[in-house]
């Protein structure tokens, strides 16, 4: 086989909207409403949104996650490709604009929550889902063994693939269960009676509402990667010191909302100090978007700097 | 006894070295089959303990180093081309821990994916990455190509379910990255994301912490025929934005139908169809509600042959065109190449035309078996490799096909990874930046590219 000549050039993303396969690619500036402007004519939607008032690339880099990450993953297997402005000033494009790939090392998923590290993302290109039309909010309210075992009920049955989120939300003394359904008009009576039979069940009280737009809860000031079995635990614990906490049922994803005030990276630091050593045991993290990243060990700093070599152009 | 096998009988036990060329000659290709590379030696430690003592001394032996799961890769990965020994992750088989609460498990890189199904199965959770090789492929050599699979539509492919990895790097140092929360741990980097995917050539593989779904309650399979590509396109179309997000669409080309109804497999497919095969899952409520409007959109798109159940025999059934055009492949042809790239489904008809042009152009029978709701093409190339001129043809229409997959904006690899098969089209996709990024990777894990050399790039060359 003859050689292929090296590019000289990047294949950089262009703004394209592919209704077909449900991709757009948007400035990493872009709003909810900007990506639902552009989504809504296709009937497409990106459903993975904390607030809607704030760019697509501030709620990237403040968590890996969002409340629909429960049906469809992390911003990590939504977002397909970046065009990513290196140290240097140049672009260069990672990932792709088709949803399956295994060509090359993956720099995508690495890059994404590598905060300003390696770079940042000039545009994305998003995986958009269908809009089905209808959007339906449930509350569950009960006390907390009741709500877990409802949270127990939603996740470990063929329903759990259908529900957008699954959400456990402690504030102050107050605590309760969203689910957050997405559906077409004619399946809303079908999930009303499942909402029903397992408010039923575990015994606590449920709330439906029409809920276009969803309620968004807007960007996390720190964020726990933990297993799901131990989020709500750690959802309860913190909220005595926090304003909000919101657990991600499916995803072990705390996100701790705190008073805001100057020193909120240091309460953010001192609060997790007694969970560190549990949750690097499990393989898991966190960050807060007031804090720079934890300095890097020994052994990976030598990593870090072949790396660097490369985002520098050297 | 050679000097190479002197020296691998110091670093594992008497009995898991394999030197003698009947043994090694089980090692020479991967399911590719056409390119052949023996190895110099075979190791198969029998646990992690004995595959880290393995590569701690392995710098030392001064030969490529190549991991090896089933051999079941479709790219020419785990094969020995620039020569060296070869590391069978056989012997770690164990499934350490199935945490159902936390919808994860703990898994050592030899572990069969069917074996993990069965195991996972009796919990009400599964794993849902489901390549073809499933009966025989391992999980180590499913998170090295990151693969994928006929459901991977709905689900996702490997790297979406993989929490954590525990790699052993050339020096023989042991590193976790991740683990059963699926975070960095304590690194400031997460470094499994390079892992996955990178076909042997960062580090050797000892356990996994994989992601679980609940099992669903309900599948209903349906399958359809199309007498043209356009209307099998616009059905596709359909269905990928559908409200009942489909599992699987696959989709099985005339010359695989003709294939298959001219075996002993033959289930009755109209003569020049299009086969489409499609499955949607759920609750019982929910699932049998979305039955009747799936079925419609199938007819609307053009099918009058339209068939449909929920009975796990009749599923079967409609399966079987599908599985076992694959299996048939092998027996019309010594030797075939199946491509891998994924293109936007809007340019799917045109693409395939393109393999069909440059294939009968060429004299060489192309049969197409895909999962066309991701857009992951599989075009079969038949051919001998005996008969002189026969691969070139091959390796031409695959260059042209590969430049025009890029054109319309896809990729090389969906689910096989790039292998040797697939190192030369990587000047098509990466531009001169993202070409030093991609080459940063294995600088900094595996810089002589002692580890799999001549794969991903096919000038990752090893100088000992």
């Amino acid at each position: 086989m003859k050689t292929i000549a090296p590019m000289q050039t990047e294949r950089l993303f262009t703004p394209f909207l592919d209704s077909v396969d449900g991709t757009l690619c948007v400035p990493a500036s872009a709003t909810a409403a900007d990506i639902d402007a552009q989504a809504a004519a296709h009937r497409l939607r990106f459903p993975l949104i904390l607030d809607a008032t704030v760019t697509l690339h501030e709620q990237v880099a403040a968590t890996t996650h969002a409340p629909a990450s429960c049906r469809f993953g992390p911003y990590c297997d939504n977002i397909l490709g970046i065009n990513w402005r290196l140290p240097s000033g140049r672009i260069a494009r990672v990932g792709e604009r088709v949803v399956k790939t295994t060509t090359g090392y993956d720099w995508l998923r690495f890059l994404l929550h590598s905060g300003r590290r390696f770079g940042e993302p000039v545009d994305y290109v998003l995986r958009l889902r269908p809009d089905c039309g209808y959007h339906l909010e449930a509350r569950f309210d009960g006390e907390i063994a009741a709500l877990r075992n409802c949270v127990h009920r939603l996740l470990h049955s063929g329903w759990m693939h259908w529900w957008d989120a699954v959400d456990f939300i402690a504030e102050g003394a107050s605590v309760w269960v969203r689910v957050a359904i997405h559906c077409p008009p004619g399946e809303a009576r079908i999930f009303d009676a499942q909402l029903t039979c397992n408010a039923s069940e575990s015994q606590v009280r449920l709330t439906l509402q029409d809920s276009r737009p969803p309620s968004f809860d807007g960007l996390p000031d720190m964020v726990i990667k933990t297993t799901p079995d131990r989020a709500i635990g750690l959802a309860g614990e913190l909220a005595r010191e926090a304003v909000r906490c919101v657990a991600l049922c499916y995803n072990g994803v705390v996100h701790v909302y705190l008073r805001a005030g100057e020193d909120i990276g240091e309460r953010a630091h001192a609060l997790m100090q007694p969970h560190l050593g549990e949750l690097h045991a499990l393989g898991g993290d966190w960050h807060s978007r007031w804090l720079s990243a934890t300095p890097p060990t020994v052994t990976e700093s030598q990593w870090i700097e072949t790396l660097e070599l490369a985002v520098h152009g050297s | 006894m050679s000097l190479l096998s002197f020296h691998l009988q110091r670093l594992l036990p008497r009995g898991r070295v394999l030197d003698s060329p009947a043994q090694l000659a089980g090692y020479a290709s991967d399911a590719l089959g056409y390119k052949s590379y023996r190895p110099d030696a075979v190791v198969i430690p029998a646990d992690a303990e004995e595959l880290v003592g393995f590569m701690k001394g392995a710098r030392q032996l001064g030969v490529p180093v190549i991991l090896r799961g089933a051999g079941t890769s479709l790219s020419g990965g785990p094969v020995a081309a620039q020569g060296g020994v070869i590391v069978h992750t056989s012997g770690l088989k164990g499934i350490r821990e199935i945490n159902v609460e936390g919808f994860w498990c703990e898994v050592e890189c030899g572990v069969g994916l069917n074996d993990l199904d069965a195991a996972l199965k009796p919990h009400g959770v599964f794993y849902p990455p489901d390549p073809s090789s499933g009966p025989v492929c391992t999980l180590g050599g499913n998170v090295a190509s990151n693969a994928g699979g006929a459901h991977c539509f709905r689900y996702g492919v490997t790297s979406n379910y993989v929490l954590g990895v525990e790699v052993v790097l050339l020096d023989g140092s042991v590193h976790r990255f991740g683990g059963p929360a699926g975070g960095r741990g304590p690194w400031r980097e997460d470094w499994k994301r390079f892992m996955i995917g990178s076909e042997g050539t960062l580090g050797a593989f000892t356990r996994f912490w994989l992601r679980l779904l609940p099992l669903p309650e309900k599948v209903w399979t349906f399958r359809a025929t199309y007498p043209d590509l356009r209307s099998i396109e616009a059905a596709i179309h359909a269905l990928v934005a559908h409200s009942s997000y489909p599992a699987a669409i696959e989709l099985l080309d005339p010359r695989g139908v003709a294939m298959v109804e001219s075996s002993q497999m033959a289930v009755g497919l109209p003569k020049g169809s299009f086969m489409l095969l499609m499955e949607i899952d759920g609750p019982a409520a929910l699932v049998d509600a979305r039955v009747e409007p799936v079925a419609e959109l199938l007819r609307k798109a053009g099918s009058r042959d339209v068939v449909f159940s929920d009975e796990d025999a009749i599923r079967q059934k409609l399966w079987k065109a599908r599985k076992a055009a694959g299996g048939l492949l092998g027996q019309l042809s010594p030797d075939y190449v199946v491509q891998d790239a994924v293109i936007p489904k809007r340019a799917l008809a045109e693409v395939l035309q393109l393999v069909y042009d440059e294939a009968d152009a060429a004299g060489i029978r192309a049969v197409n078996i895909f999962h066309a709701g991701d857009g992951n093409l599989h075009p079969n190339f038949l051919f001998d490799s005996r008969v002189p001129g026969e691969l070139e043809k091959v390796e031409l229409i695959s260059e042209r096909l590969m430049r025009r997959v890029i054109e319309v904006g896809g990729t090389l690899s969906g689910e096989h990874g790039i292998g040797n098969d697939k190192a030369a089209y990587m000047p098509l996709v990466f531009g001169p930046d993202s070409m030093r990024l991609q080459w940063a990777v294995p600088a900094a894990f595996n810089p002589t590219h002692q580890l799999n050399p001549l794969k991903v790039f096919g000038n990752r060359c090893f100088t000992a």
